[in-house]
Parts: structure tokens; sequence; C-alpha cells
């Protein structure tokens, strides 16, 4: 059992005196505390080394008969010990329960997720239904093996990635720091050149020219400036698209990262888990988009229509001569009949808002677009 | 007088106007009209509040819109003097007018200024008057006390309700007293009746926290519609309070206290679990739902706000893991803890937010997002637990203003952690400093949520910085000269003693005893000539301490003694005014005297000597900001890589315009005289930074002299100003009658339509204008490396 909380509640406060053998830092002032996340009490250095040396040996602290083992000593990281002993907890759950929101259906599963998670390790922080959390615990570390494998992978990954991202930013910024410093120095180098020669030239020119070369002198240094500044200007946007590319480079590793998150399942323990998707093998390519060329949905074409206006041409074998077929007429002149009811106006727009994809025209204007084209050749 | 601006009628209510006073209320016009945001710098002691309050009064009475004005000043003083001013300008108004008309204007300040509770206003801490007014009146008081339990209840606040809600005081304007007088009279809440009566009022006067300050901002200002009418008086420190806002401190022993809140808190959790479960169950079940407390009933019993964060994130549920109180009391726990071992850093540190971050959750575990709601879910918790006394609850809410902020901005901000206080500190204090770098991020929302934000100063000199910093576009920008019947300012470079000797306050020599003599000498021969009280600054107060000891051991303190009584600012605010009263009364009965202050301390703000309080100010040494500062170092670099202003440039433009500030002090209005001395040969290249008004007034052979010609220059002038000079000899040069105004806009106009006829004729006849500019700009400034070596040597 760990140590009720208010035995440990001002711990924290008697720094100074060592529990066991009761030295103080006062007589000694380098003295070290250590503890043991066995049972979290807290003892000196020289303590830990009298009694645990020879082996493991029962706790020193009167009500607590742990069996403590010298390797498993540690500093302490922070002040209060209970955060410290539930830290201890967190990093163990956090290891098995490691889902990421992107396995998650909705936001609400996710926070749903968070807040069972916190009620595990608040449970084993304070004892209550431990033997029941730890088997459901280990249950799930086993039957979700490879997810908890996966996601630790990945979360390295990130941090490793992070990591080198920040050493690249600080070598930028130094460089940058570096650059503007260089900068500086050209400038007032120059300056001071500049000054030089002017003065050198009024020593040795007449006293009449004396305004001429100051004059000359600044227009010099003007000159020179405005070189720099544009000098600079073509440095700094060089530097600004480097900066861009490191960073577009810097978003896609983190895509891709994210992206490997595949295989996971609903799970006894967690709920509202994506399911799993296979893909779906891919169509072959369709260039009209899912319609068919040829469907009339509003009309079916027949052979023949009656019409006196079209009866000599029926006839007359001059107009059939070259291969002209009455059947194209009908079906070209049908067409553009119905051409505009293909066109739901309303619908086409909010689909146009809602996919924002102008790729797939709906039937009748493709149609119409189909259908415009050889009537104009013909 | 009324006179016409375009089709606008402008009462002012001076029989007289000064010639800049017309052209800046020109360009006030202009700005309203064209919609955008200016910055205009205005010469001290012109009248700038007035002109700019009987242009918008009267734009806003003219114009069908009656955009609503806020004008925001720095001190409890200014808001005052400016509410009086309007007060002036709008009897003036009914006066000319004949009628009365419809208007409101209100000043807002703290509730410790404006409390009438016989015990809650005897409480020396704002901060405590805060928490102990809210818990007489919150809305869950209320509900006790109607539910028979035995409460308190603030009496002046009750009264309120009893009123209409939208007429809690009468139409007109009241000054912070006469609310005071009127709350007392009618027993109701001066604070509650100002903050209520906000949205009904025409123009409100406050302090640029209610705007800049998030926490703040949320919840005083944000009602205020898009037309509205913003003024930044006195702005020319804007950037720093912008950064001041966002900055937090966080020391061990706030961390104690953090961590004493939290306990407490996780008692009254267990507490209301045992007798009242279904608060906090309904709690939850809102969290759960994302819904938002809907700003209940009142939103004034609010205890915390939260600091800027984007839309986006406040439409989103809390994070599942901090969703259940117990949950985020330990994981509040965890985080402070986390501060704590960060504490035991044995060198300095510094650190951007994402690092820091990666770091919190290596070791504790805890993500970006559930910090980001960390102030939100607070506030929430301690609305749902009932609390009463807030105040102990200020170190934990701090830490959690802090991690809300530290997640929510990549950049912009750095975090430095220094293990002791002082350079010169042995026993480790340690301190972590969340440093905002950015100016921009507190006064962006200002700048989008209004169409009109106007920047106004008596030093904004260089104009473009601003606009540079804080990330806006100006519609306008103008600095305005000074028209003066008489030279009655006298500015000077000293850059030699009398010995020939260079002076300067850089590193090198800043402790040479030559150096010191001379300064001394100036101070010494200034004294000896000038009438009544003159003012020295200092750049900080550690070289003002070794000086004036240095002074001591010459005997020139007791030189000057012979002339002058001597005192000294100090950082104690009482001691300081103490000084200054003393000061005064040398000053009024003849003995006259020399205040030696700092140019970065509370003197040089916001304290001013008109007439015979300064007949002289010297500035000794050029204010540089320290530059071995941590922080100063790390804003630099944010303003070079971010907003391409260099080092020297940011430098330089920081010590010019707190000079410019100190400078400024001396001369309050056009019949008022005094000499203005900076005393540093890199002066001599910096004048081109100072407000046009005070450069344009320098001549040329006045900018680089030694201390005996300054001083015979000094005398001469001084001869000269004490001659009698009538307000009359002013007329039609530096104050225009009715007459004068007409005679100047008929000129303008005739001198228009040549411009324009002349336009016409030549096309084009723009070019070889900027090119005189150039050339003075260009002169390379390399004095300031001195100061800036150390900056390099990261
Ligand atoms: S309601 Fe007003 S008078 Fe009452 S305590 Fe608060 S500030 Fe003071
Ligand atoms: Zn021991
Ligand atoms: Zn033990």
């Amino acid at each position: 059992m760990p140590p009720s909380r208010e035995s440990m509640q001002n711990r924290g406060d008697e720094d100074e005196v060592c529990p066991v053998c009761k030295s103080s830092r006062y007589l000694n002032p380098d003295m070290q505390f250590l503890i043991n996340p066995e049972c979290y009490h807290k003892m000196c250095e020289s303590c830990v080394d009298r009694i645990f040396s020879s082996g493991p040996a029962n706790c020193p602290v009167a009500t607590c008969h742990k069996t403590l083992r010298k390797n498993r000593f540690r500093k302490q990281t922070f002040e209060d010990i209970n955060v410290e002993r539930e830290v201890d907890i967190r990093r163990r759950v956090m290891q098995i329960l490691n889902r990421r929101e992107e396995e998650f259906d909705s936001k609400r599963a996710w926070d749903d997720f968070l807040e069972q998670r916190e009620e595990i390790i608040a449970n084993l922080v304070h004892g209550t239904d431990v033997a029941k959390t730890e088997a459901d615990l280990q249950k799930y570390a086993q039957e979700n093996m490879r997810s908890i494998r996966a996601n630790q992978a990945l979360e390295a990954q990130e941090a490793s990635s992070f990591q080198a991202r920040q050493t690249q930013e600080q070598e930028l910024a130094r460089l940058r720091r570096e650059a503007v410093r260089q900068e500086y120095e050209n400038e007032r180098r120059e300056l001071l050149a500049g000054r030089e020669d002017v003065l050198s030239r009024l020593a040795a020119g007449r006293p009449g020219d004396a305004a001429t070369i100051a004059r000359e002198g600044q227009k010099v240094l003007l000159k020179k400036s405005s070189a720099r500044r544009s000098e600079e200007d073509r440095i700094r946007q060089k530097q600004a698209a480097l900066r861009n590319s490191d960073a577009r480079k810097a978003g896609q590793s983190g895509t891709t990262a994210a992206d490997k998150a595949g295989d996971a399942g609903d799970t006894g323990l967690i709920k509202g888990l994506k399911r799993i998707k296979t893909p779906e093998p891919e169509k072959p390519y369709d260039p009209f988009g899912g319609m068919v060329p040829d469907k009339r949905d509003y009309y079916t074409l027949q052979d023949f229509y009656p019409s006196s206006y079209l009866d000599p041409i029926r006839q007359d074998t001059r107009m059939q001569a070259g291969g002209y077929d009455l059947r194209e007429y009908y079906s070209r002149t049908l067409l553009e009949a119905f051409a505009g009811l293909g066109c739901f106006i309303d619908e086409e727009v909010s689909e146009r808002e809602a996919a924002n994809t102008d790729t797939a025209a709906t039937e009748g204007a493709a149609i119409a677009a189909a259908s415009t084209s050889p009537a104009g050749s013909a | 007088m009324k006179f016409f601006i375009d089709d606008l009628p402008v009462l002012f209510p001076y029989p007289r106007i000064y010639p800049e006073q017309y052209a800046y209320m020109c360009d006030l016009k202009k700005t309203l009209d064209a919609g955008g945001h200016c910055v205009l710098e205005m010469p001290s002691g012109t009248g700038k509040t007035v002109s700019l309050l009987s242009l918008i009064v009267a734009y806003q009475m003219h114009y069908p819109e009656h955009r609503k004005l806020i004008y925001c000043s720095r001190t409890m003083s200014e808001i005052e003097k400016a509410l009086a001013e309007l007060k002036a300008l709008m009897k003036f108004r009914t006066q000319q007018l004949g009628y009365t008309e419809d208007f409101r204007a209100l000043g807002l300040t703290s509730r410790k200024n404006l409390c009438l509770h016989p015990s809650v206003k005897r409480e020396k801490s704002g901060t405590i008057v805060d928490a102990r007014c809210r818990s007489l009146t919150a809305g869950f008081v209320k509900e006790k006390k109607e539910r028979g339990e035995d409460v308190e209840l603030c009496v002046y606040h009750e009264n309120l309700d009893l009123l209409e809600p939208h007429n809690l005081v009468p139409p007109g304007v009241f000054t912070l007293d006469g609310l005071l007088k009127y709350g007392e009279d009618h027993k109701q809440c001066p604070y509650f009746s100002a903050r209520r009566m906000m949205p009904f009022c025409n123009v409100i006067i406050y302090s640029y926290h209610y705007l800049l300050d998030p926490k703040i901002a949320e919840r005083v200002s944000r009602e205020f519609s898009k037309d509205c009418i913003v003024v930044f008086d006195e702005a020319h420190n804007i950037d720093n309070v912008c950064i001041e806002s966002l900055s937090i401190d966080i020391t061990e022993n706030s961390l104690r206290k953090a961590t004493r809140g939290a306990n407490n808190l996780e008692r009254k959790i267990n507490e209301m679990k045992s007798s009242d479960a279904e608060k906090l169950q309904s709690e939850y079940s809102k969290l759960v739902e994302g819904l938002r407390e809907a700003e209940q009933a009142r939103e004034e019993d609010q205890f915390i706000s939260n600091p800027v964060l984007p839309d986006d994130l406040l439409k989103e549920a809390v994070p599942g893991n901090i969703r259940r109180a117990e949950h985020f009391i330990s994981f509040l726990k965890r985080f402070i803890e986390y501060l704590k071992t960060r504490m035991k850093v044995t060198h300095t540190i510094s650190e951007t937010p994402p690092s820091f971050l990666t770091h919190v959750k290596d070791l504790t575990y805890i993500e970006r997002k559930p910090l980001r709601f960390c102030a939100e879910r607070l506030t929430s918790l301690v609305r749902t637990l009932e609390l009463i006394n807030i105040e102990d609850y200020q170190p934990l809410q701090e830490v959690a203003t802090f991690a809300t902020l530290v997640s929510t901005y990549d950049k912009g901000f750095l975090l430095i952690l220094e293990p002791f206080e002082s350079e010169a500190a042995t026993v480790p204090n340690p301190v972590l400093h969340f440093t905002c770098l950015d100016a921009a991020i507190a006064i962006k929302p200002v700048f989008e949520r209004f169409s009109s934000v106007i920047i106004t100063s008596g030093t904004l000199s260089p104009l473009e910085m601003y606009p540079k910093m804080l990330g806006f576009t100006t519609v306008m920008q103008e600095s305005y000269s000074m028209t003066l019947a008489r030279r009655s300012f006298l500015p000077m470079v000293v850059t030699r003693g009398s010995d020939q000797a260079q002076i300067s306050s850089s590193f090198q020599i800043r402790n040479d005893p030559g150096v010191v003599r001379n300064y001394g000498n100036i101070v010494l021969e200034f004294s000896r000539i000038t009438p009544d009280g003159i003012v020295v600054f200092f750049p900080s107060y550690l070289y003002m301490e070794s000086i004036i000891s240095m002074w001591q051991g010459m005997g020139i303190l007791d030189s000057i003694w012979n002339y002058k009584l001597i005192l000294v600012e100090t950082p104690d605010a009482q001691e300081s005014s103490l000084a200054l009263e003393t000061y005064r009364t040398a000053c009024c009965n003849g003995r006259g005297a020399i205040l030696m202050c700092v140019a970065r301390g509370k003197v040089s703000e916001g304290i001013d000597f008109d007439h015979h309080y300064g007949r002289a100010v010297i500035c000794i040494g050029v204010p540089f900001q320290y530059t071995e500062s941590r922080i100063l170092k790390a804003r630099l670099e944010f303003l070079r890589e971010n907003y391409r202003i260099r080092e020297n440039d940011f430098l330089s433009f920081d010590a010019m315009r707190h000079a410019a500030q100190c400078l400024g002090r001396v001369l309050r209005g056009k019949d008022d005289y005094g000499v203005m001395v900076l005393a540093d040969k890199r002066f001599q290249k910096k004048r081109t930074q100072l407000p046009k008004w005070i450069s344009q007034a320098m001549l040329e052979s006045e900018t680089n002299l030694s201390t005996d010609m300054a001083v015979a220059t000094a005398k001469n002038f001084l001869r000269g100003m004490a001659q009698p000079f009538k307000a009359k000899d002013q007329d039609g040069i530096s104050t225009w009658s009715l007459a004068d105004l007409e005679r100047h806009r008929e000129k303008q106009m005739l001198e228009e339509e040549r411009a324009r006829r002349q336009a016409l004729a030549n096309g084009h006849g723009a070019n070889g204008v900027a090119n005189g500019a150039a050339a003075a700009a260009d002169e390379f400034d390399d004095d300031i490396d001195d100061d800036l070596m150390m900056l390099d040597a990261q």
C-alpha cells in the first residue's frame, strides 16, 4: 500500500533532517536525499549506503516494511513527493495508453479517452480499485501491443524531428546574427576609409577645392550606402526564401509522420476509436467523371420523325451522297433542345460551394459542351 | 470661437487658437474622414487635448453616425485633466448653441479610486479592494442573501439595481471627483455606475490598460462598436505598455503561494463534493458539451478573463483531461511543481516557448492543449466554487495565465530564467521572466477592431518607428512645429567642458574624474545664472549615485549649495514626492533649487515643471537603456529579425525619446520659457532624432558648444526673456484670433489654387524634393557602438 496522503503532506518542509539517521544539513552541508519508487520514503545517501549495500533490505521507516534495493534509489525531481509519485505512475500508464487524437472518431471521443486515462491514473495514485485497474491495463497492453509500439515509434520520431528543427533554427539565428555584425563592421570600415580619403585629398589639394572635395566625399558616401542598401535587400530576400523553404521541408516531414498512424480498432477499454478502413481499390480512370456520354435522360432517339420539311431531303440522293445521315441531324437537334434541362443551377452552385471542385461539371452541361462542337463543325 | 473645417463647424472654447492647433485639427478630421490610423506629434504645451476634444466632439455632434470616442491616457491625473477640459468645452458649447446637447462623458479608473464603501475604500492595495468588492457584489453572494443566508452586500452596489439601467447618472460630463460626489449624494457606487453606463456614453476616458491589457480589455471594452474613435494620448511609451501587459514574472515565492492556492482549491472541491456535488456535476456536464458559459448574468464579477486567445479556441470544448475539477487541480499542481524544478537554475537560461513546452511534456506529461485552456478552466472552477476571498488565488491565477500564454504563442515571446536578481547578488533569488518581445501582439486587436486609432504625444520622433513596431499602417503621420512670437526656449548641445575636453556618459569615460568635473561645472554654472528651478536628468540611478558622490568629494555640491537647494529623486515613491514638494516650495520662495532625477524615472514621465518650477533642464549623458539586460537583448534581436529595425536605431530612438520627454518637461505653454541643455558629445549627431519642434529651434551654431559658451548664450537668452512680454505681441503670429484664422484660410485657398494651376502647367514637378533629406539621414552613427560592443559579446 502506498503511504496515506496525510503522512506525506508535510514531508517537503523538513528538508533539513534525514528521517532515518537524524543528521541534518546543518552538520553535513552536501547531504543528498534519495528516494525509492517502491515507497517514496526519503533518506540520506549515507543511510542508503549503510543499509542497502549488502543487498536488499527492509525500509528503515518504522511503519513501512517494503523490501528495497539499492539500485532503485534515485534523486527526487519534484519537491512534492505526491507529484513525484504521480508522475511515475503517469509515465507507466501513458506508455500503455498512448492513443493519438487522429485515431479517434470525434473530438468528443478523444476527450472522453483523455478523461478516462486521468481517471485510471487517479485510481492508481489514490489506491482505489488498484487491482482491477491494473488488470485492465495489462489486458489492454497485451491486446494492443502493435498499436502501442507503433505510436511509441511515432512519438520518438516526432520528438527527434522537433529536436532537429530546433537546432537548425538556432543555427540559422546564429548565422543571421553573424551576418548582421559583419554588415555593421563593413559599413563602419567603409565610412572610416571614406573619411580618411577625403582628408588626405584635402591635405594634398589647393585651398579652393576644399568645398568640392567635401561634396564629392559626401556623394561617394551616399552612393555607397545606397549600393549597400540594395545589396542588403538582396541578402535579406535570399535569407527569407531560405527560411521559407526550410519551414516547408519541416512541414512535410511532419505530415508524413502523422500519416503513418494506421492500425486501430475498438478495444474493450477504449471507446470511440476509428474503424480500420481498408482503402477501396482504385477504379480505372474515367475521363467523363462518372457520366455516360451516350445516355439520354429525357428522350429516346427514334429512327424516323415525320416532317414535311425533311421529306424532300430523305428522298434526295444528292443530299445523301456525301454520307449525310438524317439520324445525325435528329440526334443533334434533340440534344440541343434538351441541353439546358440537365443544368440545375442551385444544385450546381451548392455543390460547388460544398466541394469547391469545379472539375466535374454536371451531366447536362457536359452533354451540351460535347454536343455543340460537332454541331458547329457539321 | 467658432470656425469651419471643410463643412464641419467647430466650437473652440478659447477666443484664440494656436496655428498648430488648427493644423492638428485639420489633420485629425482628414484621418477620421478617411477612416484609418494616424500618428501625430504635437509640441508639448500647445493645447493638444483641448484641440483633440473639441474637434472630435464637433465631429460626433455634427455627423449622424455619432461615433463614440474612447480616449486613453496614462495616469489618473491626466484622465482627470482631460475630463475637466471636456467639461469646460461642453459648457462652452451649451452657451454658444443656446441649448444643452444630449451628451454623456464619463471617466473610468480602478475601484480603488472610485470606491465608496466605508471599509473597503480604506484598503491600500488595489487588488485587495477589487477582491473585497467582488466578495460584496458577486452574483452568487446576492443569491445567498436572497436565500436568507447571512452575507454582507455593498449597499452602494445594491442601490444601482433600483435605478433605470441606462440612466444611472444624468447626462453631462462627470469628472472623477464629480462622479464620486454624485455617488456619495445618491448612495450609489461610482465605479459600477461608470462601468455600466459605458455603452451609453459619447466619450469615455480611461487608462490604457482597459484597452491594451487583454485580461481587462476583454471584460471592460468588449462591447464597443467598430466605428469608435480610439485615442492614445501621451503614447510615446505605448510599445512598452503593450509589452508589459503580456509579460509575467514568476518567483519562488509566488509559486509557493500558488501551491497554497491549489491546495485550498482542492479542499474546497472536496467540501463541495460532500455538500453540493450537483454544482460540480453541472459544471462538468457543461464542459463536456463544450458550452461556453454564456457570460452569465453579471459579467462584472468575473474573476479572471483570458489573455488574448484566438477565436477558434474559444469555440472549442475544454480538453478531456482537465474537465473534472480534481483532475484539473492535480494538473495545476504538477505544472507548479514543474516550474519549481526550473527555479533551481545556476546560470541564466533563455528558452523559446516551443522548447519549454517540450521540456514540460518530457518531465510531467503535460501537453500543450490543456495548458492553453488553463486560465479559462480556472475561471470556470472559481466561479463554480463560489469563492469569496479571491485575492488568495492571485498567484495561482498568474501561473494559469502564464500557462495559457506560453502555449498559445510560439513567436514573440521568450522565457528567461535568471538565478540572481541582480549582477552583484550572491543569494539566489530565481526569477522566471516570461517576456513579450512583440509590442504588436497586445495592440493588434485594437487596430483590428477599431477603424480609427489615433496615436499622439509631444514626442513621437521618428514617426515611422511606431507603425513599424506596432504593426499597423497609417493614413496620416505628422509632426507639428511650434510657432513662437519670440524664441522662448533655448535648446543647446554641450559637447565640451570649459577645458575643451569632450564630455560623454559612454562607458569608457563616464567615471573619468575630468568628465565628472566637467559635468559638475555645467550644473554649477547654470545654477549660478538660472533663476528659480533647475532639473537635471541622469541616465540611471546607478550613474546618478556615483556621480553625486564624486561631486561631493570634489566640493562641487558645496558650491552649488550656495546658489540652490539640492534635491534628489529616489526609487522610493514617497521619498521622491517629498523631495518634489520641497523643490516646489524652494522654487516659490525664491531660494531656488536643483532637482536631480533619472531620465526613465517617475519625474521624467509625469511631472510638469512649468514656469519658475523649471527654468533650465540639463540632460547629463544620453539616456540609453541598460544593454546588458537579457530581456532587452532578446527584444532587440526580435526587432531586427522581424521588423528590420537595427539594434542601434532602436536604442538610439529609445534614448532620444526619453531625452525629448525630459526636455519637454520645462516648457508647458507658449508663455513659458526655459533653457534645454543636452550635455554629451553624442547628442550632436543625434539631434536630428529629436522631435521636429525642438530640433527646429536649435541653431546650427548651438550644437557644439563648450560649457562657457553655453553659459554665455544662456545668460543672454535669460536676460532677453526677463523683458516684459505681453500677450498682445503673440497675436497673429503664435496665436490667432478668428480674423487671423480666416486670413490664413484665404491664403491657403489661394495657394492651393495656385499650386493646382502650377501642377497643371508643368505636369510633373515632384522631382528633386527628397534629396536634401537623404544626405542628413545617412550620417553614420559611430558613437553608439561603445555601448553596443557588449551586445555582440553574447
Ligand atoms: S460596489 Fe462600489 S462602493 Fe461597493 S465595494 Fe465595490 S467599489 Fe466599493
Ligand atoms: Zn540518514
Ligand atoms: Zn518505506
